[in-house]
């Protein structure tokens, strides 16, 4: 690496000659050691999923959650280093909950994303922090109803709201990635963590721009990109997480929830099935035998 | 002329003495919050075998005015918790937000230990109970109905001042001094919880609210019921006391202007 | 001579993304002596092997009492320990002062959690010294938590963290079948007997040297729900002692009992 004994490297906020911050790219490093975590958007709802590799068997099963709730209508799933993981789901539960104190509503995810990105980003700027090791998933679903003023506490007039217009689309999901950078962007879907060129390939093919997906076929199909996503570290055993957050009509009512556990096993079921019908020719095992535990 | 237009249109000294201005004292702590504005009046609620049945009516008056009708004084949370408002209704639109971030912040994460009725009433007794230590007093008297840890039903109340109590059957505003007597009556102390039915605890809400309504001027007959069992709560907020008259009253002798 | 400069403070990365303070944090962990985590359906138990600094001298403390349902196992610097102690120990009481409940075991793992976690992204601090087991029950069941420097935590169905406690951990993954199903009184045992997997040739297990902290869900018939946390120190031990002596003697050969004096 031409940025290793240059001196630029040995602390955050330093610019390189060549304009670059070094101490980001390695953050970058480790998210890209970290399990895959994948989200996906589709027209009624978001699906967010994540590769948990087992990395002993005095874990207990099914606990340990790794995405996280943050309103009722936001769930964030995050690669790389989980205690950071953990400080910025932290941090957006403030800011969502902050948000209702000043506008008595939920947080759009489009502008939750907004201030995490600043949050991440600031953390790029000064010597006395070091960078996020996380790129996180943001997924949730912005009510279409309308929304109830504040503390309303009888039906109020009959007539809309004023400005209202009649028969206005609002609201509709959000999926959003946040990188140890601070950049963010919105996606049909997202990848990262270790495996996330092999999910990306698959998400890609889902065409998820025409918006044809629903989300129960989303759900499956999450499953088996980390399933496919999985298969560079196939030595490794792994538990599948789901999270899922549909529209207001839709199964989980606009709240982001656990996928249940009929439908989990259903889509792993389909995915494993799914993979064995592939043809299951890849011996790439990129082993690194790092000490610590901190990445999953 | 005078030309001090601070003070143009006073009344003149001269005539009606000079302007006590002692009440509109600028300097000194606030005390406004000290007060309610805008108040709902009883909340009623009994214990049954299984469960809690909680009423309040519709109202929230001005004053003496009747200002809002249809104001929703029952509040749920979570699953199986009902807290009942009388008071000011700014603090309780107030507390209602601050429910609703606990329930966001309890759920984060998604098994089990969810803070039950018994939970919430500690709770907001230490809120009231702060409050009122700040000179800052949330305004209200409210009733917590639910079940405790032991899924047993559960019955509290607390008010501005962090006071507490709890009972078998419990009213605020006017309702501690009309329907508990009757509620008493009802239920006497020496009927187990075991025997009051669903069916009983109800139609005895319903004729506190009707004795309230006639008694107390700030009451009205649109009213809130929810009744909390093991399968959850069931909340119905407009109700209606039906075929009540107050054509009994032209018989009432001894006041007003009545000459025979 | 080269000299690796990615590891004086916890706020670099080095170019693989690792922080190494954080890793040398780990290794404290590593020296101090070993304790021993395990559940099973109704109980958490927490065993812990005490070290002292000579020969006349006292041994440290390795299991801390939080709150009624809940205790702490450490390994690693004994000074950090007090201080993550002492913090959930506040946590505890404030949950039962607010709210009237014991505090959840999952929320207040967390709490520590995330305050270990600053300690690796601001310069100035340093990570804890320290990892925890924390056993614990609340209305979910019992649990038991692995906790680490780095702000790593897991819930765990068996565990064991300091010096030799691989093969601890090894013990208990060959048993974990046995160690789910098993009553409160073989949970103990088992645990026991993992943390003796870890002694030296010529050490032995004392009532002086273990220390076992239990705590569970009541059984039938006893009031409350919960089996409140026991420490068992000194000449409490020497009935489960006794029974792990028992087992061993019984599968090799009766030998003479283990001495117990101190």
């Amino acid at each position: 690496m031409t940025s290793i004994g240059t001196g630029y490297d040995l602390s955050n906020s330093v610019f390189s000659p060549d304009g670059r911050n070094f101490q980001v790219e390695y953050a970058v490093k480790a998210v890209e050691n970290g399990g895959t975590a994948i989200g996906i958007r589709c027209k009624d709802g978001v699906v967010l999923a994540v590769e948990k590799i087992i990395t002993s068997k005095l874990l207990k099963p099914g606990a340990n959650k790794r995405i996280a709730t943050v309103d009722r209508h936001v769930g964030i799933v995050s690669a790389g280093l989980v205690p950071d993981g953990r400080h910025f789901v932290s941090r957006a539960r403030d800011e969502a909950s902050s948000w209702r104190g000043v506008y008595k509503g939920p947080i759009p995810v489009s502008a939750l994303s907004n201030r995490l990105g600043s949050y991440v980003q600031a953390y790029t700027l000064y010597s006395s922090v070091r960078p996020f090791g996380v790129t996180a998933i943001v997924g949730g679903w912005d009510s279409e109803a309308e929304l109830a003023v504040d503390g309303q506490v009888g039906t109020g007039p009959n007539a809309g709201s004023g400005g209202k217009v009649e028969g206005a689309k609002a609201g509709g999901p959000g999926l959003y990635m946040i990188e140890p950078s601070g950049l963010y962007w919105g996606y049909y879907g997202a990848a990262t963590g270790k495996g996330r060129q092999a999910a990306k390939a698959e998400l890609e093919k889902l065409d998820l721009g025409s918006e044809n997906l629903s989300l129960l076929d989303a759900v499956k199909e999450a499953a088996r990109i980390i399933y496919v996503a999985h298969e560079d570290s196939k030595d490794k055993e792994f538990e599948l997480e789901m999270s899922w957050i549909s529209s207001l009509d839709g199964p989980t009512k606009g709240r982001h929830e656990e996928v249940p556990k009929e439908l989990l096993e259903e889509a792993e079921k389909a995915a494993k099935r799914a993979l064995e019908g592939e043809d299951e020719e890849e011996d790439e095992g990129t082993k690194s035998n790092e000490g610590e535990r901190m990445q999953e | 002329m005078n030309h001090f237009p601070e003070l143009w249109g006073r009344p003149r000294d001269d005539v009606y003495g000079p302007y006590n201005s002692s009440y509109l004292k600028s300097t000194g702590p606030k005390t406004h919050t000290q007060s309610p504005a805008v108040t709902g009046t009883s909340v009623v609620a009994v214990k049954f075998n299984g469960g809690v049945a909680i009423a309040a009516d519709n109202l929230a008056s001005y004053g003496s005015l009747s200002r809002f009708t249809d104001v929703k004084r029952l509040r749920v949370f979570g699953e199986s918790a009902v807290v009942g408002f009388s008071g000011d209704v700014s603090d309780m639109q107030y507390i209602d937000r601050l429910l609703e971030s606990i329930d966001i912040r309890e759920n984060y994460s998604t098994h089990g230990n969810l803070l039950n009725a018994k939970n919430l009433h500690t709770y907001l007794s230490k809120v009231f109970y702060k409050r009122r230590s700040d000179f800052n007093p949330l305004w209200n008297h409210i009733l917590v109905a639910g079940f405790d840890g032991d899924k047993k039903p559960f019955l509290s109340s607390a008010d501005l001042l962090g006071t507490t109590y709890s009972g078998p059957h419990l009213a605020t505003g006017f309702g501690a001094h009309l329907a508990v007597p009757i509620l008493r009556r009802l239920f006497p102390e020496e009927k187990p919880i075991e025997e009051i039915t669903k069916e009983d605890a109800v139609s005895a809400l319903r004729e506190c609210l009707k004795v309230l309504w006639y008694r107390d001027a700030r009451s009205l007959d649109k009213y809130s019921i929810a009744i909390i069992t093991e399968d959850g709560v069931e909340l119905n907020e407009d109700q209606k006391l039906e075929e009540q008259s107050w054509a009994f009253a032209e018989s009432i002798k001894g006041y007003g202007a009545q000459v025979v | 001579m080269f000299r690796n400069n990615y590891d004086n403070d916890a706020v670099t990365f080095s170019p693989q993304g690792r922080i190494f303070q954080v890793e040398y944090a780990q290794e404290a962990v590593k020296q101090g002596s070993v304790v021993v985590g395990l559940v099973n359906k109704t109980h958490s138990v927490l065993v812990g092997l005490k070290r002292n600094a000579e020969e006349l001298s006292s041994y440290q403390k390795k299991i801390i009492e939080v709150d009624s349902h809940m205790g702490i196992a450490i390994a690693g610097l004994a000074s950090d320990a007090r201080v993550v102690s002492n913090f959930m120990k506040q946590q505890s009481l404030s949950s039962r002062m607010t709210y009237g409940r014991p505090i959840p075991v999952d929320r207040i793992v967390t709490q520590i959690a995330d305050r270990a976690q600053t300690n690796t992204q601001q310069y100035g601090k340093r990570p804890y010294g320290v990892g925890l087991l924390v056993a614990g029950v609340d209305e979910a069941g019992p649990h038991l938590f692995e906790f680490q420097p780095s702000g790593m935590i897991h819930e765990m169905l068996a565990c064991a963290i300091g010096a030799r406690s691989q093969m601890a951990r090894t013990y208990l993954e060959r048993h974990l079948d046995e160690i789910e199903s098993s009553s409160r009184d073989e949970l103990i045992t088992h645990g026991l007997r993992a943390l003796k997997e870890t002694l030296s040739q010529d050490k032995e297990l004392t009532v002086d040297n273990t220390s076992v902290g239990v705590v569970g869900l009541a059984g039938e018939g006893a009031k409350g729900k919960i089996e409140s946390f026991k420490l068992y120190e000194g000449q409490q031990l020497l009935p489960l002692l006794e029974t792990v002596e028992q087992q061993d003697s019984g599968e090799t050969k009766e030998g003479e009992g283990m001495e117990v004096d101190s």
